[in-house]
Parts: structure tokens; C-alpha cells; sequence
């Protein structure tokens, strides 16, 4: 039995997601190294010269968690779904409750030595609590909008939650992902264009209650970026001067004189992908972002042959966080987009991001493991 | 196990799947339709932001021109002033500001407005926040040397030493060489272009004025690679963006050359030590050369072009425009006075010229002359005089009597000849012509008719509407020591690059040759070193030493002033005559011409003689002094060669 189970694995074991995945972290890990090297010789930031080193115990960590999530079968997790769920929704309270102040945005929970961000795993326990949600509730006819209240619950209370941070970009990931997730599902026609409808005035309470002042600024120089060439603008600007700098071949590892030269700002956290293409250019990121459409491409096929209604929806949910992330972050450093803290994923520097990143795709392996 | 798998539970999912890949597709394209916008399209325009970004040009600084004495005397010369700089936008408000603030020892306001105006630069944006602005000048070695031990820790501070101007011998000669000033909105708008900038500093007054475009330079430049990346330091990154061509080398000014001794100038101030203003020109009387010019009371250049800083500056001024001795006026040319007797060895050439007098005709001075319903009185009664005795004795009455023969015009055409009335041409500090009265003048100046006759008579005594600047004066009588040359005074000697190779040599310049004839000017030298030698002479008992002077006094009646226009307690003082000393030495065989003016200070014998005496025993001595060392010099090379 033990054998069998085994031959099937080996069988079944996803290589072409496990091969994307790690390609995708090593050119992280490396631009990581290039995004910091202006550091190395300055002795009052040395540490963040390292910060590559760090990113490599962050997916060793992340892997480990992943081959866990990977093995245990996916059922089991259904079932603990909502605990957990309940679980990512307590911590997220318990941020809000005693979070010390970083940069005015409390987001993280101390545990000793580590500090880690709840709202990064919250993804996926949004992802598997709207899977389950999916799974329990299978029609044949088409769904009406109070049939999908529910199911929209479970994104709506942790959205508001961590929009009260303030983050924004998480919140809308949250939103991103659920909905793209609730697009599974069968909704009267009418319905859905109720629902379209719908947005807008909530759109208008978000601007005039739900959002802060320097968070509307953002949005407005995203809309007219000349108008603000020092301050949030003023990041845009560079980003879009540092990925046109790398041309069609790129400035070479290390030789990009924007991020060299300190003009890309978060240039480890928000802006790497600017790096990379200034350090590659055109030809690196087309073989970066095919690496990145193959996996949200693949996390579609690994649904559509999903054998449940669960698997399915995980998958999707998972694919739809990686591809918002990616689609959020290059369209802001792009300049397509309006500047909102979202991550590359494997690519921006982070514990929590990283673990969330790998543990998710270790999700993926599992359903594709038992198709 | 495949029995409890429900697929068609999956088949709600199933129609949206390629809905989903086609989304991802279409998200991908549009990234990378963007993406061959931003590196291929306009790939070219974001590569030159990002040079522009990291290219900077840094200002190579010049050195002005040093200015020297005739014997090669330093008289200008610069100094490292250490100014400190900041770059608004790499500066570090949080850690690096307030490190700064406790290096430069800033007090809290000072600090307080500094970080003000960094975060204006910062906020307006624009060029400025990348470019050096300045904070604080001249700061003290102490503070340069830990600025430059923590400079590694200070990025966007820069101790950027520049030359001040430099004054050895402060208040001498300071009318002559100027000072330095910053420039204005008004001079920016004049200069502009590449070598002006706000902050900078240009010649005032003087030769720094006259001749700034010499001694001013030209600043270089030099591209580097901006940003504070060490990295880029040690590997050379982004040199290879730095086009071509990457440097223009400063070019120092020139140094200038004066023709004046500033021994000569320093023992002039001494000899004018007790007496609160006037003026004192020194010429060569053989070339027009300046050799000293002093006018008093002075300023110190050295506050002026902010030795002590800007307060200082604003203090100083305040204080010398204020001061009603006018210590900011140039009293050698920029002032006129009436010439009083000093002018009488003119009036007598004029009337000669004519053949209006006999020279050996004597006149009877009863103490004054009557002319029409006016009484013009004499200085003294001295009976029966002839020409050179009135000259000797300076007898008003004489020349009243000349002045009645006279033609006023005629007056005026042999003061003009000797050019009174018009520039001289110095080149430096605004100068005045002084007035030649005329029939003409009189015309203009009373409305037609008015002229009297008894306007004559006192400008035959050097009164009246008559006016003359002390360097005027002083070529004048140079004109009348080598029998009729009038030169223009020369202040520059020559021009040198600042590796000592001369570009440019001034020779002397001949104004005009006086038509006079030798036989009339031999009488009028000897009345005038009569006026020195004679017993009776006016300047006798003042002569010094062994000098050998020959030169008329003068006492020069000044308008009365109010109280209104001065201080009521000084009235009296501004009401004092001015007392002239005008001459030449030696003699017989002139070398230089000399004018001491005393602003009201009374009888010209007693007062401006004496210092006139004096100077020119200074002069003596320096050049004795001189011949030895010269001598000294050739004897030892002769005793070299034996």
C-alpha cells in the first residue's frame, strides 16, 4: 500500500510546477542579491546586503512547509477549513488589538525573536474556507446574489480587517482572489449585472470612508503622476525610468545605474521587478513573466482535472493569488497601475510572504498529487 | 475509490476554466505590450533619464589674480575660506542632519533655519535638491577638520574650500585696490551667462573693479558620477556614461602690477596720522605714474570682502555711510575742492601767455583790492611785490590785479591745457572733472546775463567757481616740473598669467605737450622753489632735511556750511579753511610731483606743507634705501666674478 502510494507519487509528482516554481525563486534569490548590492560597501547598512542569505532560509523553511502541505491529504484540510479560517481571523483581531506601530500600519504579531505578518497566511485560509464554502454547496441551477452572500462573508471580514491596518494592497488581494474564486461558481445573468452595478456606490464609501489620506494621494498620482514628481510620483517615475533604462538587453547583473545609484526606492520589497528588468531588460522579463503565466496557467489545469469540487476551487484559489500578485506588482512598477504595497511573489523580499508563497503551491502539488 | 469521485459536481467549474486562461493571457500581454512600450519604444528617453540621473557636474573653483606693489609687494592676495555645502536630496534628515548640526557646532535657531530651507529646496523639487547649496561660510579649521574625519558618515555635507580675498596691508591704499563684494540681482542680470553665479563675488571700487574681467578667471567643471554608492566608487560603475569631454580645466586669473610703493603709501598714512581727512597723490613726474594715493579716512578691505562675515559687512557699511568725513569716497578723484593759491602759478602762465603782465612789474598790496563797489582782501600787506615774489609770498592782491587784465576764457584755456576741467583718465573709481569757469559757464549758469568781473578775479586766485581734483592737481604740477609734458596718470604697470609671464605692458601715456614758453615756466619754477627756499616764502620754515622741495601752499576758503547738513557741534570744523600743499622734488631735477590736501585744516604753510615735506623726505629715503640694496647686490656678484 505504502509502495503503491509512493509509485503513484512519483508518477504523478508535478514537474512542470515544481520546476517553474523553483526557476522562479532562483532568479528571486539572485535579483535579491542584485537589488542589494549597492549596500555591500556601505558600513551603516551592511545588514541588508545579506538580505539574500535570509531569503534563502525563507524558502528552505517555506519548502519544508510546503512538502507538509503537500502530503497530508487535502481532505483533511477541508475539513479543519473553517478552524482554521477562525483561527487566521482571531490573529487578525488580535493585530489590531496589540500590534506594536511600524510606519504607521500594524500589521505584524511578535512571537520572540520572529515578527510575522497574519494577514500573509490569511490568504490561504481564505482561499480553502471559500473552497470548502464552494465544495459544500454544489447546484445545478444558477445562483442568485443572496445565494453568494455567504461564501462573500468569508473575504468581506478580513478585507475590512486588514483594511483597517491600514493595508490596502492585501485587502484588495483578499478581494481579488475570492471573487475570482466566486467566478466559479454559476451566477444569474441578472444577478451578476446587479452586482456590477453594486460596485459603484460601494467604490464611493471606500474613497470617502474606507480609504486614508495618503493612500487616496497614491491613487490620485498614479492618475496624474506629473503633477507629483517628488513624493509618490516620484517612485513611479523612477521605476518606469529604471525598466526602460534595461532596454531590449539589459544593463547586465548588477551594472543597472538606477538601482546602483539608489534611485528605485523598497527597491527589495516593492520594486524588485524594476531590477530585474533593468538589470536583464525586455528578453529577461519575457522569460520571467512566462514563467509567471505558466504557473497561473498550469494552477488552472491542475484544477480543471481536480477530482473534486474542493481541489478545484483550492487550486484556482491559489493560482488567482499568485496571479494577482504578479499582475498588481509589475502593473505598478510598470506604471500600468497605481502604486499599492502588493509583493512579487518568491521575488519581494519577506518571511511571511515567502512561507505563504510556498505553502500555497505545496496546496497545489497536494491537489495535483491526488487528481 | 473512483465510486465516491462526483466529476460532475466539478462541472459548474468546468466552463469557466478557459474564461480564466484566457484572462491570464490577456494580463500577460497587456504587461508585456507595456513592457516593449517602456525598453524597446522609449527605451532610448528613460536610458538618457537615468544618466542624467547619475551624471552631475561639479564646479571647479578659480583663483583671482594677485595684485602687487611696483617692487612685486603682495597687495591682494587670496586665502582658503572653508564653506560647507549640502545636497538637499541626499542628505539624510533623520541620522545624518543632526549629526552635521553637532560637527558644525550650530546653535539651535541657526540649525532650525537651515533644515528649513533644505526641506523648501526639497519640496519645490526641480534641479536644485541635487545641486550643492551653500550653508555656512568660512567656518573654522576645527570644525573643517571633523567634518572631514566623519565625512564618510556625512553624505550630502561638503566642505568645499574656496579663496577669499586677502588684504596684507589693510587700510593702506585701500581707495586704490578696492574690495570684494557679493554680487546682486542687478550685477547677476548684467553678468550673466557662465561665469556669475548667486553667492559669488566681484571687484568693488578700485582695481579690483576696473579690472575684475582680468583678475576674476575662469571656473572649470568636471562630470562625476553622483550618488554615494561605494561600490560604484571602487569599481568606476557608470564612468563609462560620462561623455566626453569631461573636464575643462580653470584658468586662474591674471595678476596685476601697480605702478605705486606701498612703502611710499605706508609712510604717507604715518605722516597723515594727525590729521582727520584729506587726500595725498604721489606721481612720477617723468612717466604720469602713480606712486601713492591715499585718501583719508579709509575703510579695511578686509571686513568689506567678509573676513568677518556677512554681519560684519552690514556693520561696516553702515558705520562708513554714516560717517560725515565720507571715508567711502575717493577723495583723490572722486572729489572736487577749490584749488586756493595752488593755483596761482597757472594764472600767472596764463597772463604771461597774453603778455598782460611784466614780470619784474611790481603791484603795491595795501592787504586787499578794490574792484568795483567789492573789497578783495589779501592775505597779508606786502607793499610793493613783483611776480615772483607774490608767487613766494603768495600775495592775493597781485593776482586780483591779474585778474582784472585778464580774460576769464584765457584762464581756463591754459587750466584746461594743463588738464584741469577734464578726466584724467585713471580708469578707476567714478572721477570728476572739477570746473573751469568760463564766460560760457557763467552764461548757463546765471541765465544769460550775470558775469561780473570780480568772478575773474578770484579765480585768477584759484576761488570762486573754480574747482580741482587732488590728482588733477598733482599732473598738473608734474606738467609744470618736466617743462609741459602732461601724462595720463597710470595706475597698472603690466598684466602677468599666475606663472609670473607678463601679457600685457603699459608704457606712459603723453596726454598732450603743453604749448608754453621755457623762459615764462623757468620764472614760475623759481618762484616756486622760492616759495620753499626763500626766507620770505611761504612753505620756509617747514622744510625737513635735506629734501629739496619746490611747490606752492594754498588755503582754500570752503562754503559755509549750516548746521543743518552736519552735526551743529562740528560746525566749526566744517567751517575750516582747507589747507594744500602742491610741488615737486627735487628742484632742479624733478622726479616726482606731490599734492597733500588737508580737508579743513586751515593754513596750507603751517598744515599741509609740512606733511608734504615730510613724505617726500620718505620718499628719499626709500629710494636710498633701494640704491643701496641694489649696489649691495652688484658689488657682491662683481665680487663673485673676481
Amino acid at each position: 500500500m505504502v509502495f503503491a502510494r509512493a509509485a503513484r507519487t512519483r508518477e504523478q509528482f508535478d514537474w512542470p510546477l515544481f520546476l517553474a516554481v523553483v526557476c522562479i525563486a532562483i532568479m528571486g534569490v539572485v535579483n535579491l542579491y542584485s537589488a542589494t548590492s549597492p549596500y555591500i560597501d556601505d558600513p551603516r547598512r551592511s545588514g541588508l546586503a545579506d538580505m539574500y542569505v535570509q531569503q534563502v532560509y525563507w524558502l528552505v523553511i517555506g519548502g519544508l512547509l510546503g512538502t507538509l502541505a503537500a502530503v497530508v491529504d487535502y481532505r483533511t484540510i477541508e475539513r479543519f477549513a473553517y478552524v482554521l479560517y477562525g483561527i487566521g481571523v482571531s490573529s487578525l483581531v488580535l493585530v489590531l488589538l496589540l500590534a506594536s506601530d511600524i510606519r504607521g500600519s500594524s500589521r505584524w504579531i511578535e512571537l520572540g525573536r520572529f515578527a510575522f505578518q497574519p494577514s500573509e497566511f490569511m490568504k490561504l485560509f481564505v482561499v480553502v474556507a471559500i473552497a470548502r464554502k464552494l465544495a459544500d454547496d454544489p447546484r445545478t441551477e444558477a445562483r442568485t446574489l443572496l445565494d453568494m452572500v455567504p461564501a462573500a462573508m468569508l473575504f468581506v471580514i478580513p478585507a475590512v480587517l486588514v483594511m483597517a491596518q491600514p493595508d490596502f494592497g492585501t485587502s484588495m488581494i483578499y478581494t481579488a482572489c475570492a471573487l475570482t474564486m466566486l467566478a466559479l461558481a454559476r451566477v444569474r445573468r441578472s444577478s451578476l449585472a446587479l452586482g456590477v452595478i453594486g460596485v459603484i456606490p460601494i467604490a464611493w464609501g471606500m474613497w470617502h470612508f474606507g480609504l486614508r489620506e495618503y493612500q487616496k494621494h497614491r491613487i490620485l498620482s498614479f492618475l496624474d503622476p506629473e503633477a507629483d514628481r517628488t513624493g509618490t510620483g516620484w517612485h513611479a517615475l523612477q521605476s518606469r525610468t529604471a525598466i526602460g533604462n534595461g532596454g531590449l538587453w539589459g544593463e547586465g547583473f548588477r551594472e543597472g545605474t538606477q538601482n546602483q545609484f539608489g534611485f528605485l526606492p523598497d527597491q527589495f520589497s516593492d520594486f524588485p521587478f524594476s531590477v530585474f528588468a533593468e538589470d536583464w531588460g525586455f528578453i529577461g522579463c519575457m522569460a520571467l513573466l512566462a514563467l509567471y503565466a505558466f504557473v497561473c496557467a498550469w494552477a488552472i489545469n491542475i484544477a480543471s482535472l481536480a477530482k473534486d469540487r474542493f481541489g478545484a476551487a483550492v487550486a484556482v484559489g491559489i493560482g488567482a493569488t499568485f496571479f494577482w500578485h504578479t499582475v498588481f506588482n509589475v502593473g505598478m512598477t510598470v506604471g500600468v497601475l497605481p502604486v499599492v504595497g502588493i509583493t512579487l511573489p518568491l521575488f519581494s523580499y519577506g518571511g511571511s510572504s515567502t512561507l505563504t508563497t510556498l505553502v500555497g503551491f505545496g496546496l497545489l502539488m497536494n491537489v495535483s498529487l491526488r487528481r | 475509490m473512483k465510486l465516491f469521485v462526483q466529476r460532475s459536481d466539478v462541472g459548474e467549474f468546468r466552463r469557466r476554466y478557459h474564461f480564466m486562461v484566457l484572462g491570464i493571457l490577456v494580463a500577460f500581454a497587456v504587461l508585456t505590450a507595456r513592457l516593449a512600450q517602456l525598453q524597446i519604444a522609449e527605451a532610448q528617453n528613460h536610458r538618457s533619464q537615468a544618466r542624467r540621473n547619475i551624471v552631475g557636474r561639479v564646479t571647479l573653483a578659480t583663483t583671482r589674480g594677485v595684485i602687487r606693489d611696483s617692487q612685486g609687494r603682495v597687495l591682494a592676495a587670496n586665502r582658503p575660506s572653508y564653506d560647507i555645502y549640502v545636497v538637499p536630496d541626499v542628505i539624510d534628515m533623520k541620522d545624518t542632519w543632526p549629526r552635521a548640526v553637532q560637527l558644525m557646532g550650530l546653535d539651535a535657531a541657526k540649525a532650525r533655519d537651515y533644515r528649513q530651507r533644505i526641506l523648501d529646496i526639497r519640496a519645490k523639487g526641480g534641479k536644485r535638491k541635487l545641486q550643492q547649496t551653500l550653508l555656512e561660510v568660512d567656518v573654522n579649521r576645527d570644525v573643517v577638520a571633523a567634518l572631514e574625519t566623519h565625512a564618510a558618515e556625512l553624505p550630502g555635507i561638503d566642505v568645499v574650500p574656496t579663496p577669499v580675498r586677502y588684504y596684507p596691508y589693510g587700510q593702506v591704499g585701500a581707495h586704490l585696490l578696492g574690495y570684494m563684494r557679493e554680487i546682486d540681482a542687478e550685477g547677476l542680470a548684467r553678468y550673466d551667462g557662465e561665469n556669475y553665479r548667486a553667492g559669488d563675488r566681484m571687484g568693488a571700487v578700485g582695481v579690483e573693479r576696473r579690472w575684475e574681467s582680468y583678475l576674476r578667471g575662469q571656473r572649470g567643471w568636471q562630470k562625476v558620477v553622483r550618488g554615494q554608492n561605494r561600490r560604484a566608487q571602487r569599481t568606476g560603475l557608470g564612468e563609462q556614461y560620462l561623455e566626453e569631454p569631461r573636464r575643462l580645466e580653470p584658468i586662474p586669473g591674471r595678476d596685476i602690477s601697480l605702478t605705486i610703493d606701498i612703502e611710499l603709501e605706508k609712510a604717507i598714512q604715518r605722516e597723515m596720522r594727525g590729521q582727520l581727512a584729506g587726500a595725498v597723490v604721489v606721481v612720477d613726474v617723468r612717466t604720469g605714474r602713480l606712486l601713492a594715493a591715499l585718501s583719508k579716512p579709509g575703510f579695511d578691505p578686509n571686513i568689506l570682502s567678509g573676513e568677518e562675515g556677512k554681519e560684519a559687512i552690514r556693520d561696516a557699511f553702515r558705520r562708513l555711510s554714516r560717517d560725515p568725513l565720507k571715508p567711502l569716497l575717493d577723495k583723490t578723484t572722486s572729489a572736487v575742492y577749490p584749488p586756493g593759491s595752488t593755483y596761482k602759478p597757472f594764472s600767472a602762465l596764463a597772463a604771461l601767455a597774453d603778455g598782460l603782465i611784466d614780470p619784474n612789474a611790481e603791484v603795491d598790496c595795501m592787504g586787499g583790492y578794490e574792484f568795483g563797489r567789492r573789497y578783495f582782501r589779501c592775505t597779508g600787506v606786502h607793499r610793493k611785490v613783483n611776480l615772483h615774489e607774490a608767487i613766494v609770498r603768495s600775495c592775493n592782491t597781485y593776482f586780483y590785479a591779474l585778474g582784472e587784465l585778464i580774460h576769464i576764457d584765457q584762464l581756463a584755456k591754459v587750466g584746461m591745457d594743463f588738464g584741469f576741467g577734464a578726466k584724467t583718465g585713471i580708469g578707476i573709481n567714478p572721477e570728476a572733472r572739477g570746473r573751469m569757469p568760463t564766460r560760457a559757464w557763467y552764461a548757463r549758469r546765471y541765465k544769460g546775463d550775470g558775469f561780473r568781473g570780480g568772478f575773474t578775479l578770484l579765480a585768477a586766485i584759484g576761488q570762486g567757481a573754480t574747482t580741482v581734483t587732488v590728482l588733477q592737481l598733482a599732473l598738473a604740477y608734474a606738467a609744470l616740473a618736466n617743462d609741459g609734458t602732461l601724462y595720463q596718470p597710470q595706475l597698472v604697470r603690466s598684466i602677468e598669467t599666475s606663472s609670473g609671464t607678463t601679457v600685457q605692458e603699459f608704457p606712459p601715456r603723453v596726454r598732450s605737450i603743453i604749448d608754453v614758453e621755457p623762459g615764462q615756466l623757468a620764472l614760475i619754477k623759481n618762484a616756486l622753489h622760492g616759495v620753499v627756499e626763500d626766507s620770505e616764502g611761504t612753505a620756509y620754515s617747514e622744510s625737513v632735511g635735506d629734501v629739496d622741495v619746490a611747490g606752492k601752499t594754498g588755503t582754500a576758503q570752503v562754503s559755509h556750511v549750516t548746521p543743518r547738513s552736519v552735526d551743529p557741534k562740528r560746525v566749526w570744523y566744517f567751517n575750516r579753511d582747507h589747507a594744500w600743499f602742491a610741488g615737486y622734488a627735487p628742484a632742479n631735477a624733478p622726479e616726482i610731483a606731490i599734492v597733500v590736501l588737508i580737508e579743513h585744516g586751515g593754513g596750507g604753510g603751517k598744515n599741509a606743507a609740512p606733511v608734504a615735506m615730510r613724505v617726500v623726505d620718505a620718499w628719499q629715503k626709500l629710494g636710498k634705501k633701494r640704491l643701496a640694496a641694489r649696489g649691495g647686490e652688484s658689488s657682491r656678484r662683481d665680487g663673485a666674478h673676481l
